[in-house]
This record gives C-alpha cells, sequence and structure tokens, in this order.
C-alpha cells in the first residue's frame, strides 16, 4: 500500500471514528474504525507498515480516550503485526476468516489495555464486558463485509448484468 | 533462484519484528515515563494531539450533527400530528398544576431562603457539544469541543440538566477530554437525598455505577435520590447523580448498592462546562491532566 493510501486511511479512520463516536446513536454499532484501518494494512502482507499505522492510530485513541499515551499503540502495534503475519503465513481468506480474526484482535486489544490499565494505573480490570462483546461483534461482521466486497468479482457481475439485460 | 528471496524474506521479517520490538519498547518507556508516580507528563503532549485532531473532530461533528438533524426533522414530520394532541393535553393538565402550585410559591420561598445558606449551586461556564465518546477496558471518556481558549480549566466537572456527567481531565487549545463517571477509576462523593448518609459514588467501567462506603444499618431502598455531596474538592453539591437500583448485604461492613446514573450516557450530544471548584481550579491552573 502506498504512502498516500495510507495517509488516506488514517484520515478516514479517524473521521469514522468521530462519526461514529459522536453520534447519539453511537452504541447501535460501534465498529473500533482504528483496528480495521490497522487490518486493512496488514491484509496487504507488509507487517513493517502494519506496525508503523497501528501505532500511530493507537497513539491517536489514546489522545483521545485514555489517561496514558501508549496503551492503545502498543496493542495495536502487536495487533499489525500479527495480522500481517496471519495474512502472509496463514492461507487467511473468506470473509468468515476475516470478521473472526478483527472480532478476536478487538478482543485482544481491549485485554492489554485493560491489563496495561492495571499494572500502571491500579484500575479495575474490566474484561469482557458486554459492550465490549459488542464492539468485537460490530467490528468483525463489518470487517467481514469489507473483505467479502474486496474478493467479490465485481466486474464479472456487472458483465454478467448487462448480458442478461441484452437478452 | 529460491534461496535469495527466501533471504530476502527472512530478512524483511526479521527487520519487521525488529520494528515491532523497537515500536513496544518505546510505548513502554513512554508508559512507564507518564505512569503515577513518573517526573514527566505527557499531558502537554495529550494536549497537543486533541489540539492538532479538533479541525477533523469538528467538521464530522457538523456532517454527523447535520445528517441526525435531517433524519429528526423528518421523523417529527410524521408524529407532529399526535404530538399536538398530546401537548394541548398536557398544556391543559400544566395549566390546572399551576393553579395549584402558585398557592405553593410563597410558602417555597421562605423554605429557598432557609436553604440558600448552606447551598453552594454550580455555576455554568458554557455548553458544549460532544464530539466522540469512547469505551475501551473500563475507561469511559468523551471530547468536548470546548478547550483552554474558551477559559475552560482542566478539573472542571460536566453534566447535562438530569445530573453529573463527569469532569474535565485533559484540555486543549479547542478541545477537552473527559473521564465520565461511569470509568472504572472515576469516584465522587455521594450523599443520599432521603437518609442524609455520605458515601462515595463510583463507576464500574460497564456502564454502571456503585455506591461505597454506606454502612449495613443505612435505611437506604431502592428508588432513592443520590446527588453530589460536594465534599471532594471536585465535584459542586447537589447536582443529581442516579437513583439506588438495588440493595444487598455484602460480605463486609458496608452496603452494595448498584446506582443507575441520572444522566443518560448513552445519548450525550451536548454537555455544560461547570466551574471548577476553588481547590481545583488553584491546582489546575493550565491544561494538566488531574488524576483520579
Amino acid at each position: 500500500m502506498k504512502f498516500g493510501r495510507v495517509a488516506l486511511l488514517l484520515l478516514a479512520a479517524t473521521a469514522l471514528q468521530f462519526l461514529v463516536g459522536g453520534s447519539r446513536h453511537r452504541a447501535a454499532w460501534p465498529i473500533d474504525c482504528f483496528l480495521i484501518a490497522t487490518a486493512v494494512v496488514a491484509r496487504g502482507g507488509n507487517s513493517s507498515r502494519a506496525i508503523l499505522v497501528g501505532g500511530a492510530l493507537g497513539f491517536l485513541e489514546d489522545a483521545f480516550s485514555q489517561q496514558l499515551l501508549g496503551m492503545n499503540a502498543f496493542a495495536k502495534a502487536a495487533l499489525g503485526y500479527v495480522l500481517a503475519v496471519l495474512s502472509v503465513r496463514v492461507v487467511f481468506g473468506g470473509a468468515w476468516a476475516v470478521g473472526g480474526a478483527l472480532a478476536a484482535a478487538s478482543l485482544v486489544n481491549d485485554a492489554i489495555v485493560a491489563m496495561l490499565s492495571l499494572l500502571l494505573l491500579r484500575a479495575p480490570p474490566v474484561l469482557f464486558s458486554r459492550e465490549a462483546l459488542w464492539r468485537a461483534a460490530a467490528t468483525g461482521i463489518t470487517g467481514g463485509i469489507l473483505e467479502a466486497a474486496r474478493v467479490f468479482p465485481w466486474r464479472d457481475w456487472w458483465k454478467r448484468r448487462l448480458l442478461r439485460r441484452l437478452r | 533462484m529460491s534461496t535469495p528471496s527466501f533471504e530476502i524474506a527472512a530478512g524483511r521479517s526479521r527487520r519487521s519484528g525488529l520494528l515491532l520490538v523497537c515500536i513496544l519498547v518505546f510505548c513502554v518507556l513512554l508508559l512507564s515515563a507518564q505512569a503515577p508516580g513518573g517526573k514527566s507528563h505527557s499531558s502537554l503532549l495529550q494536549s497537543w494531539i486533541l489540539s492538532a485532531s479538533a479541525p477533523v473532530g469538528r467538521a464530522v461533528s457538523l456532517v454527523s450533527r447535520g445528517i441526525s438533524g435531517l433524519a429528526d426533522s423528518t421523523a417529527e414530520a410524521f408524529s407532529a400530528r399526535e404530538e399536538n394532541v398530546r401537548l394541548k393535553r398536557d398544556l391543559a393538565a400544566s395549566n390546572r398544576e399551576l393553579f395549584h402550585l402558585r398557592a405553593e410559591v410563597s410558602q417555597a420561598a421562605r423554605e429557598r431562603l432557609l436553604l440558600a445558606g448552606g447551598a453552594a449551586l454550580p455555576r455554568v461556564w458554557m455548553a458544549a457539544p460532544v464530539l466522540l465518546v469512547e469505551n475501551r477496558a473500563g475507561a469511559q471518556s468523551a471530547l468536548i469541543a470546548a478547550g483552554s481558549s474558551s477559559g475552560v480549566a482542566a478539573g472542571s466537572p460536566i453534566a447535562v440538566p438530569e445530573g453529573l456527567v463527569g469532569r474535565l481531565v485533559t484540555v486543549g487549545a479547542t478541545v477537552s477530554r473527559a473521564q465520565l463517571l461511569l470509568d472504572a477509576s472515576a469516584a465522587v462523593g455521594a450523599r443520599i437525598v432521603r437518609t442524609q448518609e455520605l458515601g462515595v459514588v463510583r463507576g464500574d467501567g460497564r456502564g454502571g455505577m456503585r455506591l461505597n462506603n454506606v454502612p449495613t444499618t443505612s435505611r437506604v431502598a431502592a428508588g432513592d435520590a443520590i446527588e453530589s455531596a460536594g465534599i471532594d474538592g471536585i465535584y459542586p453539591r447537589g447536582v443529581a447523580i442516579g437513583r439506588v437500583a438495588s440493595v444487598a448485604r455484602g460480605g463486609n461492613l458496608f452496603l452494595e448498592i448498584r446506582v443507575t446514573p441520572a444522566a443518560r450516557f448513552s445519548q450525550l450530544t451536548d454537555v455544560l462546562v461547570l466551574a471548577p471548584s476553588p481547590a481545583v481550579a488553584g491546582v489546575a491552573g493550565g491544561g494538566g491532566s488531574a488524576g483520579p
């Protein structure tokens, strides 16, 4: 993925996070846009880029939501690496696999942040809350739909549709 | 033929592994430096990031509000007739109630005079839109479109007409981050209105709150209103926090009381920024981040 596209992806993820998080209906479909953006870069197979993008988005998320900078950056950089390695080394395809991996990644992100909060802030650990599970499900389903849309043969489908019309 | 490509792949893998280690070590060092007890604070960096992201947040918020406003007005057009009938009925009932209330006003005014001496009503600084609400691993926070440029200071409580919402912890030039009362690290000194007993309300990080430190001898019951007590030096006195949802006997000397928040946190769109308490205003004095 080229640098310009990565920058555009970062901007789009931030804008989407604000759009979802600033809405009155934010609890209806609470997707983790930063994690999806990290996964999109990781899907390209370049682990270095996935780490850097994950780290950058994590820092941004920390500035918006955490008392300490670096918690989500730590989690998302590690997840970017793992997702990139998975997409290269494992036969990692299909909407279900990508959706499942994203849902699991969302829960792991929560667990890492909870652990760091416990260690550094003595904050009570909140793991697998209803919101976290719902966010993981929403993120996984959204990622799965995006993957399905990516691999769908749009050109063939359009040609077939045109042919059907002509007949 | 395959050996060089294998070596290239191995080299790349080693490089990315090294990058990962570097990033993780950097994060750990940064976190250690900010952790309570450390010498340096990253609140300045955090407030810079907040200020830099403010234009995106404001622009997206405008678009989001425009879309939801359009959707709301469309929906309202359909329900306007029913609402009109209901409002007329409500108005008639209100007029009857007004007649009775006028008779009670003089008595209430006398009581108010008595209470005025002890009340410390909060001063509303400004109203600000909520740009983003985030919750992850027990941390519940909100970004609001008000900052040091509009005279807002760290430590200022925020509220909605229904009740207390939280307080500002990091203040940027035009955007600030607030810790919500639902945050697992948030706490506020509270009073049970009916029994006048004091306790500490804490967020559970899962969307609910608990009232701690109320002895088992208390007469608190489900439905009792809870308000801020003004004893913590952060929140003003007399602002609604919520209602007692359930009371159970814990294993120790205190009751286990669950509290339903008065403010609807899931639907926050605008908040009122209250003037910080003199204690907080004296300490904060800028964009610093106050601990829980």
